[in-house]
C-alpha cells in the first residue's frame, strides 16, 4: 500500500512537470489561437543557452538572466517575422509555421552551443526526503518536490494573471478573434509579444527543471509531442485543464509503468497517450475543461 | 516571343481540357520525357561520360531518392493539399508499404514484383482508411493528432511484432533483389528506369484524378465541407477515399524506398522526422499541385547536397575547418525559415512561383 | 397545383435560443415563394431546415410527398433541392468552372479507377457535363471569368457563380438566401432577370429570402412573413403588404 502511494506521489509530481510543459502551450493557444509546436524547441534553447553561458564562466544567476533576455528577443523576433505576416490565417497554417519555427530554433541552438548533452545542476539533490523516509518509509525525491513547488507557484501566478488582470482579458480576446480584438483597440502586436515572452519565461523554467532532471539534450524538443495528449485531455485553452490533465497523465503513466508494465511489455507509452487523446477527441473534443464551440451556418 | 498562344485556338472542350493545352508546353514535356527516359540512361552507359561524371552517385544519391520522395509527396499532397486533411503520419504509411512488399515477396513464392508493390500499396491504403476514420468527426489541427497516433503506433507495431521483419533483431529487413518480367533490375540505371516508369504512371493517374470529379470533391471538402455536403458530395466517402489513395501512393513510395533505394530498412527509419520532411516538400513545393510535389522533393533532396558541396568548397578554398554538424544545422535553419517564408508569402509554394514565371514568359519581352 | 414542399409545424431551438416556433406553410410547384421578415426572424434557419442543415426539434418537412423530420443535406441534394447561402459558400480555391462542375457531382457516375485513367467513358462524362455547365455559364453571362479562381472575383460575380452552382444540379427546388444582398440596382436587375428566367424557362420552383421589398413584390407569386420565429402572414404580395401585423412587425410595434 505504501509502495502504491510512493508511486502515486512520484507520478503526481512528474505530472506537475507535465502541467508546466502544457502550460506553455496553453498560454500561446489562449492568446493567439495557435498550437505552438516550437515550444519544445524553445525549452531546449532556453536551457541550452543558460548552460552555455554558465559553462563560459558566467555566474549562474546571470546566465539565467541572459537566457531570459535571449528568450525575450526571440519573442519579439517571432512576433515580427512569423505572426505578423500570418495574421488571420487558419489555425492549420499557423501550426505548420510553428513546425518550421521549431526546426529553425533547433538549428540555431545547436549551431550556437553545439549538440552535446549538457548536465545542469540546480543545487537541489535528487535524493529522498529524509524525514518522510524515516517516518513512513516512502521514497519521494527532494528534487521532485521542489520542482513541483516551483511549477505550482508559476501556474498559480499565471492563472491569476489570465483571469484577473486587464492584460489577461485582452489576451483572451485576441485568442477568440483577431479582427474583433483589433477593432476594440487591442494592439495585437503588443499582446503577442507579451504572450511569447511569458511563454519564453515558462520555457526557461521548464527547461531548467527538466534539464536538471534529464540533462539538457535534443530530446527536450520533443516535449511538444509529449504535451499534446495532455492538452487534448485538458482542453487546449484551459489553464486548469493543463494542470489537471498533467497530473492525471503523470500519475497514470507511472502507475501503468509499474503495475501494467510487466504484462504489456515496453514501448506502448510511445503511442498509447495518443490513442487515448484520439478517443477523447471523438467523444469530447474540447477536453475536460475547454470551451465548446458552436458554429453557425 | 517564345511562349505565345497566338494561332492556337481550341474548338472543342476536349481540346480545352487537355493536360497541356499550349503547344510549347507539349513540346517541353516531350523533350523532358525523352531526356529522362532515353538521354540520361544512354549517357550513363557511354564510357566517355562515365569517366567524367559519377553516374552511380547521381542515380543512387539524387535521382532515385528524388523520384521516390516525389511519389510520397504526391501522396501527402493528395491528402493535405487537395483534400485539406493535415497528416503527420506519412512515414508510417511508407513503412507499411515497405514491410508489406517485403512480406509478400517473402511469403508468396513466385509473386511478380510489381504485383507485390501494388499489393503493398493496397495494404497501406487499408491502414490509411483505418486511421482516417477519425477525420469524419475531427478536423484541422486535431486531425494531425490522429495521424500522429498512426505514426507512433505503426512504427511500434512493426518493431514489436517480429513477424513483420521475419524475426530479425530490431526489425531490420533487407529487401529482396528486384526482378521484373524476368529481368534483374540490379544496376543503378535499371533501378532508375524502373522507379521513373512507376512514378510517371502514378503521377499521370494523380493528375487525372485531381482534374476529375473526385479531385473536385476533395477540394470542395477542403474549402468548405458544409457547402460540399449541400451540393451533394458524400463527405465520408470523399475523405476516406483521400486517405486510401494517399496512403496507396505513400505505400508504393515506401516499397520503392526499401527495394530500389536503401536496400535495408528498419521501422526506426520511418520516424516522425521523415513525415515532417515530406510535409515540408508539400509546403515548399506547393500544396494542391502535382508539379509542386516534384519541385518540393527536388528542393529538399538537393539543398543538403548543395550545402555540403558549398561547405567543402569553402573549406578547401579558404583552408578552414568548419565545425561538424554545421551543414545539418544550417539545413534545419534554412528549412525552418523557408517554411515560415512560404506560408506567409506564397502559400501555394514553388508551383505558384513557376506559374507566375510562365505567365511572365508569355508576355516576354513585354513587361505587361 | 400540387404542393411541392410542405412545412408542417416546424420548431427549432439552439440551446435556449428559439429560432422557429410552429411554422407551417406550403410551396406549390413552379411558383416563386418569398420568405420575408425583420432580422432575426428565423428565415435562414427555415431554409436550413428545408435542406437538412439544421434538424428541427418538432414538425416535419415533406418534399414531393415524402415527409421527414431529419434530412441529410446530401439526401436533400439527391432529391433535387439546391441552395445558395447568405454569406457565399463557394469553394474559394477552385475556378468558376470547377465550382459549377461540383454542382454536377451527383450526376457523375464513373468510378475512381476510370477517372484515374481519363479515357473512354470517364472522359466522355467529363466533357458531357462540361457542356451542360457551359450552358449555365452562358445563361449567367460569366464566360469571361470561367477559369478565374473564385476567391478573386468581386462580390456580385461570386453571388452569380453561387447561383450557377445551384443551377448546375438541375434542381426542382431552388432555395436562395438573400441572393441580392449587397448588390447595386443594375446587379439586382440582372439577378432578378436570371431568377425569373430560371422559374419561367426551366420550371424550377424558387423559395427566396429577400429584404428588398420591390424585388419581393415583383418576383414572387406568394409570400410568407416570419417574425420572432413565428409565421405572421401568408398570401400574395398585395395581401401581405396590407396586413396590419406585417406593418407592425416591420415598424417595430411591441407585441
Amino acid at each position: 500500500m505504501q509502495f502504491f502511494f510512493e508511486v502515486l506521489i512520484g507520478g503526481l509530481l512528474a505530472g506537475v512537470m507535465y502541467s508546466l510543459v502544457a502550460l506553455g502551450f496553453v498560454l500561446i493557444f489562449k492568446a493567439s489561437g495557435v498550437f505552438n509546436f516550437a515550444q519544445g524547441a524553445m525549452v531546449f534553447f532556453a536551457a541550452l543557452t543558460t548552460v552555455g553561458f554558465a559553462s563560459m564562466g558566467v555566474p549562474f544567476w546571470l546566465a539565467v538572466a541572459l537566457a531570459l533576455a535571449v528568450m525575450v528577443a526571440l519573442a519579439f523576433a517571432t512576433e515580427r517575422v512569423v505572426l505578423r505576416p500570418l495574421v488571420n490565417q487558419p489555425q492549420i497554417t499557423l501550426f505548420m509555421a510553428t513546425i518550421g519555427l521549431s526546426f529553425f530554433i533547433e538549428g540555431i541552438a545547436q549551431l550556437a552551443w553545439g549538440a552535446n548533452v549538457r548536465a545542469l545542476d540546480l543545487g537541489i539533490a535528487d535524493e529522498p526526503i529524509e524525514w518522510l523516509m524515516d517516518r513512513t518509509g516512502m521514497n519521494v525525491s527532494k528534487f521532485d518536490l521542489v520542482a513541483s513547488g516551483i511549477a505550482a507557484g508559476l501556474v498559480a501566478v499565471l492563472a491569476v494573471f489570465f483571469n484577473k488582470t486587464r492584460t489577461g482579458r485582452a489576451l483572451r480576446a485576441v485568442a477568440d478573434d483577431h479582427q474583433a480584438a483589433l477593432s476594440v483597440g487591442i494592439s495585437l502586436q503588443k499582446i503577442w509579444v507579451i504572450v511569447w515572452m511569458t511563454a519564453g519565461f515558462v520555457a526557461l523554467v521548464t527547461g531548467l527543471l527538466w534539464g536538471a532532471r534529464n540533462g539538457v539534450q535534443f530530446a527536450l524538443t520533443f516535449l511538444a509531442l509529449k504535451a499534446l495528449p495532455v492538452l487534448i485531455l485538458g482542453g487546449l485553452d484551459s489553464v486548469a485543464g493543463a494542470i489537471v490533465a498533467g497530473l492525471i497523465f503523470g500519475a497514470s503513466e507511472k502507475l501503468a509503468e509499474v503495475y501494467l508494465g510487466p504484462y504489456v511489455g515496453g514501448g506502448i507509452e510511445s503511442w498509447f497517450p495518443y490513442v487515448l487523446a484520439l478517443g477523447f477527441l471523438l467523444v469530447r473534443p474540447e477536453g475536460l475543461f475547454g470551451e465548446r464551440r458552436i458554429d453557425r451556418v | 516571343m517564345l511562349y505565345r498562344e497566338t494561332g492556337q485556338f481550341k474548338t472543342d472542350y476536349a481540346a480545352d481540357q487537355q493536360l497541356f493545352p499550349i503547344r510549347q508546353d507539349r513540346i517541353a514535356i516531350a523533350v523532358l520525357i525523352a531526356v529522362a527516359f532515353v538521354a540520361v540512361p544512354i549517357a550513363a552507359l557511354t564510357p566517355g561520360l562515365r569517366a567524367v561524371i559519377d553516374f552511380n552517385y547521381w542515380f543512387n544519391g539524387v535521382l532515385i531518392p528524388f523520384l521516390i520522395f516525389s511519389l510520397a509527396a504526391l501522396g501527402l499532397n493528395i491528402l493535405t493539399g487537395y483534400a485539406g486533411l493535415l497528416s503527420l503520419g506519412t512515414a508510417a504509411f511508407m513503412a507499411v508499404g515497405a514491410f508489406a512488399a517485403y512480406n509478400f515477396e517473402l511469403r508468396v513464392p513466385g509473386i511478380p514484383m510489381l504485383l507485390s508493390f501494388v499489393l503493398a500499396g493496397c495494404v497501406a491504403a487499408v491502414v490509411g482508411i483505418v486511421f482516417g476514420l477519425p477525420s469524419l468527426r475531427i478536423r484541422g489541427f486535431y486531425l494531425a493528432v490522429a495521424t500522429l497516433a498512426a505514426q507512433f503506433f505503426v512504427v511500434w507495431a512493426l518493431t514489436k511484432f517480429a513477424w513483420f521483419s521475419n524475426y530479425s533483431t530490431s526489425g531490420v529487413i533487407t529487401a529482396q533483389k528486384i526482378v521484373v518480367f524476368g529481368l534483374a533490375v540490379d544496376t543503378p540505371v535499371k533501378r532508375y528506369l524502373l522507379v521513373l516508369a512507376i512514378v510517371s504512371v502514378m503521377a499521370l493517374a494523380a493528375k487525372n484524378l485531381v482534374r476529375s470529379a473526385v479531385g473536385r470533391a476533395w477540394m470542395a471538402v477542403r474549402d468548405m465541407d458544409v457547402a460540399a455536403e449541400v451540393v451533394g458530395i458524400p463527405i465520408m466517402k470523399t475523405k476516406l477515399l483521400a486517405f486510401a489513395i494517399s496512403s496507396f501512393y505513400c505505400g508504393v513510395a515506401g516499397a520503392l524506398y526499401a527495394f530500389a533505394y536503401l536496400g535495408t530498412v528498419e521501422p526506426a527509419g520511418f520516424e516522425l522526422e521523415l513525415s515532417f520532411r515530406i510535409l515540408f516538400m508539400v509546403i515548399i513545393g506547393g500544396a494542391g499541385s502535382i508539379l509542386g510535389s516534384f519541385l518540393g522533393a527536388a528542393f529538399i533532396v538537393l539543398l543538403p547536397i548543395f550545402l555540403d558541396l558549398s561547405a567543402n568548397g569553402v573549406e578547401h578554398s579558404f583552408g578552414l575547418a568548419l565545425p561538424s554538424g554545421l551543414v545539418s544545422n544550417l539545413t534545419l535553419i534554412i528549412f525552418g525559415a523557408l517554411i515560415v517564408f512560404f506560408l506567409a508569402v506564397e502559400p501555394l509554394g514553388l508551383a505558384r512561383l513557376w506559374q507566375i514565371g510562365k505567365e511572365k514568359l508569355r508576355l516576354w519581352p513585354f513587361p505587361h | 397545383m400540387t404542393a411541392l414542399l410542405e412545412v408542417d409545424d416546424v420548431s427549432l431551438a439552439f440551446g435556449g435560443v428559439v429560432a422557429l416556433q410552429g411554422v407551417s406553410f406550403d410551396v406549390r410547384e413552379h411558383e416563386v415563394r418569398a420568405i420575408i421578415g425583420p432580422n432575426g426572424a428565423g428565415k435562414s434557419s427555415m431554409l436550413n431546415v428545408i435542406n437538412g442543415v439544421y434538424h428541427p426539434q418538432r414538425g416535419t418537412v415533406a418534399f414531393k410527398g415524402r415527409k421527414r423530420r431529419r434530412v441529410d443535406p446530401h439526401d436533400a441534394a439527391a432529391q433535387g433541392i439546391a441552395r445558395t447561402f447568405q454569406n457565399i459558400a463557394l469553394f474559394r480555391g477552385m475556378s468558376v468552372l470547377d465550382n459549377l462542375m461540383t454542382g454536377r457531382n451527383l450526376k457523375m457516375k464513373r468510378g475512381v479507377f476510370a477517372q484515374a485513367l481519363y479515357v473512354g467513358a470517364a472522359r466522355r462524362e467529363e466533357l458531357e457535363h462540361r457542356e451542360k455547365v457551359e450552358a449555365i455559364i452562358d445563361f449567367l453571362e460569366i464566360q469571361h471569368v470561367r477559369k478565374t479562381p473564385v476567391g478573386r472575383l468581386p462580390y456580385g460575380l461570386q453571388k452569380r457563380v453561387e447561383l450557377g452552382r445551384a443551377l448546375a444540379a438541375e434542381p426542382e427546388l431552388l432555395l436562395l438566401d438573400e441572393p441580392m444582398a449587397g448588390m447595386n440596382v443594375e446587379e439586382k436587375q440582372d439577378m432578378s432577370r436570371f431568377i425569373l428566367d430560371v422559374n419561367d424557362q426551366m420550371g424550377t420552383t424558387v423559395v427566396l429570402i429577400e429584404h428588398d421589398m420591390g424585388v419581393v413584390m415583383d418576383l414572387s407569386d406568394r409570400v410568407v412573413v416570419l417574425d420572432y420565429g413565428r409565421k405572421i402572414a401568408d398570401g400574395t404580395p398585395d395581401e401581405v403588404r396590407r396586413d396590419q401585423r406585417v406593418i407592425d412587425a416591420y415598424l417595430g410595434v411591441t407585441h
